[in-house]
């Protein structure tokens, strides 16, 4: 249930605070909202009037009613007086007057009242008057005094107006006193910090310079900024942060140049570190593979043990160093760069110095990756290469890894692929010069060094790998060239006589270096020879230093023993093949080789060519890689020695048929003598002589050489001199001349006959002789008949003879006799014969035509 | 036929294993030395033509081998040299000693008329010299032959030595100033002989 009449606690103040409140009945009227409280109080008196009126009705109720106006009028304003006044004309029309009545009485009234207030008071008045003319006169007086006390009083102030204005003046100084002491304080810091940075410089702190700078920026200036020591201050800082710049630039600078000298001394101790580590694995490796070791043959052992003395050796020394383990940091202050990153980092310029840094390590890159022109010269010209590339690329990782972004690993792959590119290059091109295999091994084990050091920091070094194949190969081919040498001094220094020995000591050596096995020779008694001569064992001992050295190469390449093997296979097969082989064959066709080097250079091949199995499982004993299991290529030693051998029997068949030559150029036939001498020619002789005392002397000859030599000489000369017949030089032979060199022919075929080579069947040597001999019977004979009767038939005992032979021959003779004509012709039986002649010359034509023909 | 040569001598060479016989015949035809020692083994030989007295003349210097067990071999060649050259080493006194033998040996051996020459080989030596070059003019001189100290190695006195040898053959085999160097005394050297016969039927 609402209260029905709301109580808002405004409506009185609003009409409390209303300056000049309405009468109520308007304000009644005029607000409905006014308080119903003061209008229930206020309209008590409105609502009587009607109420009057109509109790009185006419004219009787209007008198108390105008009393009530008049009453009213006098209590209240004039403004109020309107709507009163209405009330009285709006009434009856004679009530105005009666109200005008009314009002005279009331004046008249209050006149009354009025003067009777004035008679009372007069007295007072006067009383009143009199007594202000005498206050005027004390009044005046007052005057004065007041006056002159206000003079003195004034002249009193003057001091302390003066006073406070001085107390004035000293507030204000105060004021800005404090003023400037407040500002001094902020100033000051600002001050202190600038003379910090101006220290800090000084002191070449300069990270801390700008971080000063940095907060002088941030914190300081902005309170002082209005001051222009600021304002200097402000314009100083950029020019601060230049000098800064440059000066770690130049910091950076000289510890680029440091690096540069350094870099040598880091790669070098980078690569002893990483050889340390390698050979202390080594070492274990080793001792993990005695049983190994302990499988190569008895006289291989002495270079096996002699490594492993090494490595205890190196092992131990690596212990010694241990201690002393230098890392990049000891040698060189990375400080410069740090602080230099720092600086342009703080100064958001970080790309310009990883732009300038890198520029310049890739400047400097390039210059290490440029060798000496002669580094392929010596070790050290190679090692002071790889030295500064590993120093170079040591810093550059210790970079990567200590800052960040200077470097990154992308940056850093893409200059060492570079580098390996180059290094590459460079080493292809100058190993290629290099003809010394120690320093191609020399070279080899700084690459590996070299390659296992970078690895160790993480760059890929496969390429090197593959680079050492390279050069592995051409440390082959020097191999083969110096081992070219060797065979060489070594075949000079033989002297192509089987090896003597007196005493078993002497035995056992050569055993020791060769192996030999020949029962029958170990049954005779000393002194004795063995069959082959002292080039054989050396040859044989430096066939297997040739592995040995080869197999070199391949240590701490990270290889198989499969790889090994093969790779030992082939070399060896290059130097048996291409090597050995040359050698040989050079030496065999040297100009003034003699028949005993030829001989002993068989029989030496032979043994070399039995010893190759050995070669075999010496190669199968380092490697530890059988034979069976693995396909594996075979030594060709054997081809080797053969085609040595073949060589050299053609050699000897060729001297041989060389002195033939030289003897046949001392022959000297007088080819138009009438008789012959009846002994065979002197040059014959000798010949015959001479080939009898080389097939008496090569005992030790294989059989099947000696026959062939044998059977080759005979050929050759019958060929010799057979073409000494029928030289076309040679215009005329005598009867005589014929028989003469009948004599000769039979000269060569005693020879033939009594075997001066054992193992030839029946008449195989003459038949060397069965063209020479069925010609000369022929013409001896002059047995013409026989010879064009039988021609053609496999029986005939002419049947070696050409048609053409035997025409050349005859017209040599023919022509003989047309010379001597003056004499024939007294001779009938000349004549006939010369008929004879000229007939079988023209028969002998149709032959040679119709062979032509048939052809 | 034009003859290449107007003689042929043929000379041989004797003396101890290992004094430089093959040595001193490669220098003399081939001009050319191997410090090797590669013993001979029985009998080789080397040509070469020189010019003696504006005459062509091949020399076919048979090379012998030193040692005892070819002896056989070799001395079946004395009878047919015209010229034969004994050798010693000046640093081995043993095989100067076996001159004597091998002199004997020719005079067993040889034709009666042949000519010899001494040679001490290996004179570059001089630091190892054991045999004097007085001893050795001596005993030449008791031979009546010439005497030359030679040495392969240096080529020292090599062609001095066979030239005169083959210029002492040409006099003696009638190289005498007269028109006719194609008529030598009767020697019983066969080279000669059959020479002798085919020129004068020619003429």
């Amino acid at each position: 249930m609402l209260p029905p009449v709301p109580h808002p606690p405004r409506a009185p103040a609003l009409s409390l605070r209303s300056p000049r409140p309405l009468p109520a009945p308007s304000r009644a009227r005029a607000s409905g909202c006014s308080s119903p409280l003061s209008a229930r109080r206020r309209a008590s008196p409105a609502s009587q009037l009607p109420a009057k009126m109509a109790e009185n009705g006419d004219g009787l109720g209007t008198v108390p009613e105008h009393e009530r106006i008049l009453q009213e009028i006098e209590s209240t304003d004039t403004a109020c007086v309107g709507p009163t006044l209405r009330s009285v004309y709006d009434d009856q029309p004679n009530a105005h007057k009666k109200f005008m009545e009314k009002l005279d009485a009331c004046i008249r009234n209050h006149d009354k009242e009025i003067e009777k207030m004035c008679n009372f008071h007069h007295q007072g008045f006067v009383d009143a008057i009199t007594e202000l003319l005498k206050v005027r006169t004390d009044a005046e007086k007052l005057k004065v005094q007041v006056t002159d006390t206000n003079r003195r009083f004034q002249d009193a102030g003057k001091e302390v107006i003066v006073q406070t204005e001085d107390i004035i003046r000293c507030r204000v100084q105060q004021r800005n006193i404090t003023t400037v002491v407040e500002k001094l304080q902020l100033c000051l810091p600002v001050l202190e910090m600038y003379s910090k940075l101006k220290e800090q410089m000084s002191a070449k702190r300069y990270y801390s310079a700008l971080k000063t700078m940095e907060q002088l920026e941030n914190v300081y200036f902005p309170r002082v900024s209005q001051y222009r020591f600021c304002q200097l201050m402000i314009e100083n800082l950029p020019k601060l942060r230049e000098d800064i710049k440059e000066i770690s630039m130049s910091d950076l600078k000289d510890f680029l140049e440091s690096i540069r000298k350094h870099s040598d001394k880091i790669g070098e101790t980078a690569m002893k570190q990483a050889q340390q580590q390698k050979t202390f694995n080594v070492v274990l490796q080793k001792q993990n593979n005695v049983n190994f070791v302990k499988n190569v043959y008895v006289n291989d052992r002495i270079p096996e043990e002699r490594n492993e003395v090494e490595l205890k050796r190196e092992f131990e020394e690596e212990d010694e160093n241990e201690e002393e383990v230098l890392t990049v940091q000891d040698l060189v202050d990375f400080s410069p760069v740090y602080r230099c990153l720092h600086i342009y980092s703080v100064l958001g310029d970080e790309e310009t110095f990883e732009n300038y840094y890198r520029k310049q390590r890739k400047k400097q890159a390039r210059l290490v990756l440029q060798p000496q022109s002669n580094m392929h010269e010596t070790v050290d010209g190679y090692r002071r290469y790889f030295t500064q590339i590993v120093g170079f690329f040591v810093v550059e990782d210790h970079i990567l890894h200590v800052t960040q972004g200077l470097v990154t690993r992308a940056y850093t792959d893409e200059l060492w692929n570079m580098a390996l590119s180059k290094i590459i290059a460079v080493l292809r091109a100058h190993s290629s010069y290099c003809t010394d295999p120690d320093l191609v091994l020399e070279l080899k084990n700084l690459i590996v060094i070299f390659a296992d050091t970078l690895q160790g920091y993480g760059f890929p070094v496969n390429r090197l790998f593959d680079l050492l194949f390279e050069i592995r190969d051409q440390y082959n081919e020097t191999l083969l060239k110096k081992w070219a040498g060797v065979f060489r001094d070594i075949f000079e220094e033989d002297n192509y006589s089987p090896i003597p020995i007196v005493n078993e000591e002497e035995y056992k050596v050569v055993i020791s270096k060769f192996p030999f096995q020949d029962p029958d020779l170990e049954k005779q008694s000393f002194p004795k020879k063995f069959p082959m001569s002292q080039s054989v064992p050396h040859i044989y001992i430096q066939v297997k230093e040739f592995i040995y050295a080869s197999l070199k190469f391949s240590e701490s390449l990270h290889r198989s023993s499969t790889e090994i093997d093969d790779m030992l296979r082939k070399s060896t097969n290059l130097l048996l093949t291409r090597t050995l082989s040359s050698c040989l064959l050079n030496l065999i066709r040297k100009p003034h080789i003699g028949l005993t080097e030829l001989v002993q250079i068989i029989i030496n091949t032979t043994h070399l060519e039995q010893a190759c199995k050995y070669l075999e499982d010496f190669i199968t004993n380092i490697t530890n890689i059988s034979q069976e299991t693995v396909h594996t290529a075979r030594l060709y030693g054997l081809s080797t020695f053969k085609d040595a051998r073949h060589a050299a029997e053609g050699e000897i068949y060729t001297k041989l048929n060389q002195k033939i030559d030289e003897f046949v150029q001392l022959a000297d036939y007088d080819w138009t003598m009438s008789e012959p001498d009846g002994r065979a020619s002197g040059y014959l002789m000798d010949l015959i002589n001479f080939l009898r005392s080389i097939f008496q002397v090569f005992t030790h000859l294989p059989g099947k050489v000696a026959q062939t030599a044998c059977m080759s000489a005979c050929q050759h000369l019958s060929t010799s001199l057979m073409q000494m017949l029928l030289d076309s030089e040679l215009k005329q032979i005598s009867m005589g001349a014929v028989q003469q060199f009948n004599l000769d022919v039979i000269q060569c075929e005693l020879f033939a006959s009594s075997e001066p080579v054992p193992g030839f069947q029946g008449d195989t040597l003459q038949l060397a002789f069965i063209d020479l001999r069925q010609l000369l019977d022929l013409f001896m004979v002059w047995d013409w008949s026989t010879y064009l009767a039988d021609y053609g038939q496999p029986a005939s005992k002419y049947l070696r003879v050409n048609p053409n032979t035997a025409l050349i021959l005859l017209e040599k003779m023919k022509d003989t006799s047309k010379k001597n004509n003056i004499f024939a012709q007294f001779r009938k039986n000349d004549r006939d014969k010369q008929k004879l002649i000229e007939t079988v010359v023209k028969q002998l034509r149709s032959l040679v035509n119709g062979m032509s023909q048939h052809t | 036929m034009a003859k290449a040569y107007d003689h042929l001598f043929k000379l041989l060479l004797i003396g101890d294993s290992g004094v430089g016989k093959t040595c001193l015949i490669i220098r003399f035809a081939e001009d050319s030395f191997n410090n090797t020692y590669i013993s001979t083994i029985g009998i080789d030989f080397k040509i070469r033509t020189v010019d003696v007295e504006g005459k062509k003349i091949k020399l076919q210097v048979w090379d012998t081998a030193g040692q005892e067990r070819f002896k056989t071999i070799t001395t079946a060649y004395y009878r047919g040299a015209m010229g034969i050259i004994l050798v010693y080493d000046i640093t081995d006194e043993k095989s100067f000693e076996n001159i004597q033998n091998w002199m004997k040996s020719i005079k067993e051996n040889a034709s009666a008329g042949v000519e010899r020459l001494l040679l001490g080989n290996k004179c570059d030596m001089e630091a190892k010299r054991k045999v004097q070059k007085e001893q050795a003019v001596k005993l030449a001189r008791e031979h009546g032959i010439r005497f030359f100290e030679t040495s392969a190695k240096s080529s020292t006195n090599v062609d001095e030595a066979f030239s005169s040898l083959a210029r002492d053959i040409l006099l003696k085999s009638g190289g005498r100033r007269s028109g006719n160097s194609h008529k030598p005394p009767g020697t019983d050297l066969k080279a000669c002989d059959k020479k002798n016969t085919s020129k004068c039927s020619l003429g």
